[in-house]
């Protein structure tokens, strides 16, 4: 296999989690594609160092380089016109009934504004589960213990079950009349 | 919804487009890869200097 194909397997398998490592540091995801870039950027012109690895080694160097980031620099660079861009991406979201689609988008609402008010090491850790990590791989992302990050997934997802739990109640006029 | 749909929701929000992950793809691989230095590349370099170094510093007499 050559350099560019080899290369091609180690983006696809990796760039959905290191871009939502991004999300998780930088709450934007086009911030994140360019740190993303980054990332690969160097993976691609320090390949060598890369081939003979094994799948977590690869992982663990990739995720070495994005931690070592400059993530401050990044954040809130990202203009409105890049936003605009970024919807004219998105897929259009069929939907069973209006009520149902509005309350489905509420429910998502509620957890994303709960996800951007987690500690950040939650928030990355969430984020990762997210991608398809699972906790093994998580750790060997983020240079953690296992545990750890069932840990923190753990106080994570409480603090979103409480968010929608407060949106679920009555008052908040999700309830059909 | 549940949580865990609410939260794979969100993830959906958040993920890169494949079309701009391609265009990151292809926006690395345009980039010239910096030459690598081969794994034999120490050992030629002493050895032609080795060489030149005696060859410059050779007795005239044996020279002529």
């Amino acid at each position: 296999m050559d350099r560019t194909s080899e290369f091609r397997e180690l983006y696809d398998a990796h760039r959905v989690a290191v871009h939502a490592y991004f999300v998780g540091r930088t709450g934007d995801r086009w911030a994140a594609a360019d740190l993303m870039q980054e990332v690969f950027l160097r993976a691609w012109q320090r390949f060598d160092e890369l081939r003979g690895r094994p799948a977590d080694g690869r992982r663990a160097w990739l995720f070495t380089v994005a931690r070592n980031l400059s993530v401050d620099a990044y954040r809130h660079e990202r203009g409105r016109a890049d936003a605009e861009a970024a919807l004219r991406h998105e897929p259009a979201v069929g939907s069973p009934s209006a009520h149902a689609a509005v309350v489905a988008a509420d429910r998502v609402a509620v957890v994303s504004d709960a996800i951007a008010a987690l500690p950040e090491h939650q928030r990355v850790t969430l984020a990762l589960a997210t991608s398809g990590l699972n906790s093994s791989q998580i750790a060997t992302a983020l240079g953690v213990p296992a545990g750890t990050v069932r840990y923190r997934l753990s106080d994570a997802r409480r603090t979103l079950a409480d968010a929608l739990a407060r949106y679920d109640r009555p008052e908040h006029g999700t309830e059909e009349p | 919804m549940s949580l865990d749909d609410a939260l794979a929701a969100w993830a959906t929000t958040v993920r890169l487009p494949d079309a701009a992950a391609e265009d990151v793809y292809r926006r690395i691989v345009a980039t010239p890869a910096p030459r690598q230095l081969g794994a034999r590349w120490w050992r030629d370099y002493t050895n032609d200097f080795t060489a030149r170094m005696v060859a410059s510093t050779r007795p005239a007499r044996w020279a002529a």
